[in-house]
């Protein structure tokens, strides 16, 4: 499976903006069916974020359920003034970066396996082949590289690269999640990738 | 901006290998039903705490139960101790005698009838009552009030109320 393919982007008021209203109100008033329905919508999405910021499976999934209980816990308090996708969103990435700053220097990776497109994804092939100086490099090697170099950059900047190059939301929409002005999201994207080219300077830049 | 874009290109492309790390086969069929599952459980557990709070206030009684909970014979022992006192207390209340209240309440009684009635009852030299309905009652005394009343009066003559007959 293909998590938050940037041509299947889809935008945070979607999917269904009123039926999403009506569960967040059943929800409210405790229905879990309605909220059951909210979390199969929006989980693989928060799943893939939390993910990509812990570099960690067994993490990501309790940083997920945690952040969807939180939510259900806390939805007596979302008054509607964002979409309830980047108010969920503004928790479980809020949670995230707690739990990454208590964990600082504990670091313990667990990555998930490369789905099957992976080999046949033309850009990463091209990378491969073409411009990766170290052509015997395969995928899994670039994935631990990749994931490692992730790692070294602080939070917020991780943040916003897995947001906008993996997950492909656009800068208002990081602004909305990380509660911040776009100007403040540009300036950490630029620098956050700077860092990372540097990192991976042996993967990257050509002979 | 534009040239920045172009300089990223090459690692847009490398960070796109991260879309490709996908969880284990199924894993999302159960997550809904998992994050569903805890919070039930923890609407369980709040209700568990709130009784647990309840009891909280009286901590000293908890104890004490937890007490019997790992000492059985000490509970057997409280049972016990418990069953004497019921059967002391019986037996105490079925004794006459042992009531002095009960006696006392029987004592003015008397004493209020035999003043009604004129009459001086000899009642039992107990200076326990005595004291008592001084110590209560100051107006009420259990003088011998009847020889007020149990003496003749000289002065007295008596009236022959039965009239002649034509």
């Amino acid at each position: 499976m293909i998590m938050a393919e940037p041509a299947a982007r889809q935008d945070l008021e979607s999917p269904a903006p009123v039926d999403e209203e009506v569960l967040v109100q059943r929800s409210r008033r405790g229905d879990l069916e309605a909220y059951d329905e909210l979390v199969r919508r929006y989980q693989e999405r928060i799943y893939a974020t939390l993910y990509h910021m812990t570099s960690n499976h067994e993490d990501a999934n309790d940083l997920a359920q945690e952040s969807f209980i939180k939510a259900f816990q806390a939805l007596k308090s979302f008054k509607g003034g964002s979409s309830f996708y980047t108010w969920l969103y503004r928790i479980a990435v809020n949670k995230t970066i707690n739990f990454l700053k208590q964990r600082k220097n504990r670091i313990h990776v667990s990555l998930n396996d490369l789905d099957l497109n992976a080999e046949h994804d033309p850009d990463l092939v091209a990378l491969i082949s073409d411009k990766t100086p170290r052509r015997e490099a395969g995928l899994t090697e670039l994935q631990e590289k990749l994931n490692a170099a992730l790692l070294k950059l602080s939070e917020p900047h991780r943040l916003v690269v897995v947001l906008h190059d993996v997950q492909g939301l656009s800068h208002d929409e990081i602004a909305k999640i990380m509660d911040c002005n776009i100007g403040t999201v540009r300036s950490r994207l630029f620098y956050a990738r700077q860092q990372l080219q540097g990192y991976l300077s042996d993967y990257l830049n050509p002979r | 901006m534009k040239q920045s874009e172009d300089n990223f290109e090459t690692l847009r492309r490398l960070l796109a290998l991260k879309r490709h790390e996908s969880p284990p086969p199924g894993y999302f069929n159960s997550f809904a039903g998992q994050v569903i599952a805890r919070i039930r459980a923890g609407d369980e557990t709040a209700q568990e705490e709130e009784v647990g709070s309840l009891f909280g206030e009286s901590s000293w009684l908890l104890k004490f139960l937890q007490v019997f909970e790992t000492k059985p014979a000490f509970a057997g022992a409280f049972a016990c101790s418990l069953c004497l006192l019921l059967l002391f207390g019986i037996v105490y209340a079925e004794r006459p005698d042992a009531t002095p209240r009960t006696a006392l309440l029987a004592a003015v009684t008397e004493s209020d009838t035999a003043f009604a009635a004129g009459t001086s009852p000899a009642l039992p030299p107990s200076p326990e009552p005595a004291g008592l309905m001084v110590s209560t009652n100051p107006v009420l005394s259990l003088e011998p009030v009847a020889s007020l009343f149990g003496q003749q009066n000289p002065l007295a003559q008596p009236v022959n109320l039965s009239l002649p007959s034509n």
